[in-house]
């Protein structure tokens, strides 16, 4: 990856050992002391340029390479995203305002995204509308100079503590169910926004309602053109190819195993320490599978095919690592903050896991992309 | 490391690759299966032409690439020759070629007039002489029991060479298990349309896909970490290695099922890449003994990444 990735990656691990508590599981929890860390700990990455590294420089970036960005990620997810909600403001809200935004827009938001201020949701699925996003209802139906928005969201990540909504409705009926839909930008503070919060095995925060009730927007909150949202929300997904970095959680905690159990790892079962190690190797794939996507990315060569391969390998990790470590984690030492410390980041892991091949497009949808891919490409050997 | 070979060497295994089909492809196997008794005359002339012998993977990084290719190709057509074993030939040994062996010594290389030298996991060294195989190839696929004659303990540099460039003549059947089941599915029609058209096969092929491609990366990284001259090459051949007998599985598995009837049929090169994959699966280790051995090198320090101590 280079030097600077590896210099890159002590800074960031010197400051999350300093900054970020032992015991964090995540800025979503039912304490408040940990959104307060994510708070703090995106301000201090701010302050040193850290936080939207790969932005341009003219909007507070420092142009950081792929690999840098790469770094980032791995960093981050391995130590239980301590920026909290804000990494779906630096990866994507942020680009596509950069690239869709008018002036005001991007004056508004950009600088309150690269100080780390601001909490954003995506208003996207809907009771009805999941992998098959297009067929979404929620309209935004016009209003003499404005629109008047209806509808429902669901399973809305962070809604209830943000102060913005990247909100995609449906403007005019087109010959393809995908025109006439538009991106808003939306304050969840307006009148006509109600949020509900469902609780789940993910923990406080993480799935929502969102309900419209004749939500007042103007052209001003339009990003982009009206009816052309579909478009630039393919650019978002594209710009979130390569996704989480799941495998370096996998590969930390699966890492840390022997250690935290201490004498206790003699006692396993050897069919168990050969599971282990087979998910380190799954780890290593799936990160050699995502350096691919970056690399291909970086050539402008890159196939959805490719990205779906990786997602599918390294969700799939996420959920059998989870397995492996909860056997493992079932012989680790009774008392002890290590000991206990690992047990609770691994049952975090094995419960978050289990929405990994859900969120973020199906496992199903990364399937038929990839068979898409692969029947519609050339063969190999040609 | 590097995510791709050198532009170079996947040059030259493509033009391997075509060599070996002008050279015969999928009739090479078949013939040498025939007259197990020409099959050195059947396959070693192409691969001379190609400078095979030339290469010299252990003293020059770009030629272990270019060996790596040349192996996928002759697995992509199931060459049923010891390339990848002659192309990891020590350094040090007058031989013409290296096994890796554990207590059942045994490799695919019956029947031919060469020198073999064979390592074992821990570096010890013998010379190895190919007992007469029993019964015809059809039934053994050129593997036969080898009789050792110890010489030293030196060869603990050899092994992950060994290890590694046979694992590259799978992912070359592994690639060719999967074009083939493609181009099968896109022209088999069931129920008025093609078997792609299918979810339930889609998803089969991508299951294999997926195997197929990380199997690609380990490969890639493997032999970088032979280039790079790193201590623990050995764990990522050995990581290498149980990738790849677990992709193989899978691969072939959907390939058959998708393939249904027509692809245990000789007529369909399926059965032969088939077939001639299992000295690969099997030996030195299966999957049971190298998982074993891996995990009993990774011991409590893990593999190395983005959290070991050696990164």
């Amino acid at each position: 990856m280079g030097d600077a990735a590896a210099a890159l990656r002590a800074e960031l691990r010197g400051l999350v050992a300093e900054h970020v508590p032992q015991d964090f599981l995540g800025a979503f929890t039912d304490d408040p002391a940990d959104l307060e860390t994510a708070q703090r700990f995106c301000r201090i990455l701010a302050e040193r340029g850290l936080l939207c590294l790969a932005w341009p420089e003219e909007f507070g970036g420092r142009g950081a390479s792929v690999w840098e960005q790469t770094v980032v990620r791995e960093e981050m997810w391995a130590h239980h995203e301590p920026r909290g909600a804000q990494y779906m403001g630096v990866n994507w809200v942020g680009p596509a305002i950069m690239r869709h935004g008018t002036a005001e827009q991007k004056a508004a938001h950009l600088p309150p995204i690269a100080r780390g201020e601001v909490i954003w949701c995506q208003g996207f699925s809907e009771p009805d509308a999941g992998s098959d996003l297009a067929s979404l209802r929620t309209a935004a139906r016009p209003d003499g100079d404005e629109w008047r928005v209806f509808g429902q969201k669901i399973w809305t990540s962070y809604a209830l503590m943000a102060r913005w909504c990247f909100l995609l409705a449906r403007t005019s009926t087109g010959e393809k169910k995908q025109q006439g839909l538009t991106v808003f930008l939306v304050p969840m503070s307006a009148p006509g926004i109600e949020v509900r919060p469902i609780r789940s095995m993910l923990g406080p925060h993480h799935l929502n309602e969102v309900f419209f009730d004749g939500l007042r927007v103007t052209g001003a909150d339009v990003l982009g053109a009206v009816d052309q949202g579909w478009a630039v929300v393919q650019e978002v997904l594209a710009f979130e190819r390569v996704g989480i970095a799941r495998y370096a959680r996998c590969e930390r905690l699966l890492q840390e195993a022997p250690t935290v159990l201490g004498q206790a790892w003699d006692t396993l079962p050897a069919e168990l320490r050969g599971r282990w190690a087979r998910m380190l190797v799954r780890c290593r794939r799936a990160r050699l599978l995502a350096y691919r996507v970056v690399s291909l990315q970086a050539q402008g060569r890159v196939s959805p095919g490719d990205s779906a391969a990786y997602r599918i390998a390294v969700t799939r990790l996420d959920q059998d690592s989870g397995e492996v470590l909860m056997e493992i984690a079932a012989y680790s030492p009774g008392s002890g903050r290590l000991a206990g410390r690992f047990r609770a980041e691994v049952e975090d892991h094995w419960r978050y896991s289990q929405a990994s091949t859900v969120a973020s497009g199906s496992l199903e949808m990364q399937r038929i992309l990839l068979a898409r891919s692969m029947l519609r490409g050339p063969a190999r050997a040609s | 490391m590097n995510i791709d070979l050198s532009e170079e060497a996947a040059e030259y295994g493509r033009q391997a690759l075509r060599a070996l089909e002008a050279a015969g492809g999928d009739r090479l196997v078949q013939l040498a299966e025939q007259e197990p008794g020409r099959r050195e005359a059947i396959v070693a002339p192409v691969l001379g032409e190609l400078g095979a012998w030339e290469l010299d993977p252990r003293g020059d990084p770009g030629e272990l690439e270019a060996a790596a290719a040349l192996c996928r190709s002759a697995g992509y057509w199931a060459v049923a020759y010891p390339l990848a074993e002659r192309l990891s030939r020590p350094a040090d040994l007058d031989v013409d070629g290296l096994v890796v062996v554990d207590q059942r010594p045994a490799a695919a290389v019956a029947g031919l007039d060469l020198r073999w030298a064979a390592v074992t996991l821990s570096g010890r060294r013998s010379r190895a002489v190919a007992r007469a195989p029993g019964g015809p190839p059809r039934a053994h696929a050129f593997v036969t029991g080898l009789d050792l004659e110890p010489t030293d303990s030196d060869g603990g540099g050899d092994v992950a060479l060994g290890l590694v460039l046979p694992c590259w003549t799978l992912l070359g059947m592994l690639d060719r298990a999967i074009d083939l089941s493609r181009a099968h599915v896109l022209v088999r029609e069931q129920f008025g349309q093609p078997l792609a058209a299918f979810q339930g096969v889609q998803f089969q092929l991508t299951d294999a896909e997926v195997e197929r491609c990380g199997l690609e990366m380990l490969a890639t990284y493997a032999l970088w970490s032979i280039q790079a001259g790193r201590d623990d090459a050995l764990d990522d051949a050995l990581a290498l290695r149980l990738a790849a007998v677990e992709a193989a599985d899978t691969v072939f598995r959907v390939a058959h099922q998708l393939h249904g009837a027509i692809g245990f049929c000789d007529e369909t090169p399926l059965s032969w890449v088939s077939r001639y994959s299992q000295p690969l699966r099997r030996l030195p280790l299966g999957l049971s003994a190298t998982r074993e051995a891996l995990t009993c090198r990774l011991g409590r320090r893990g593999l190395a990444g983005l959290f070991s101590e050696t990164p």
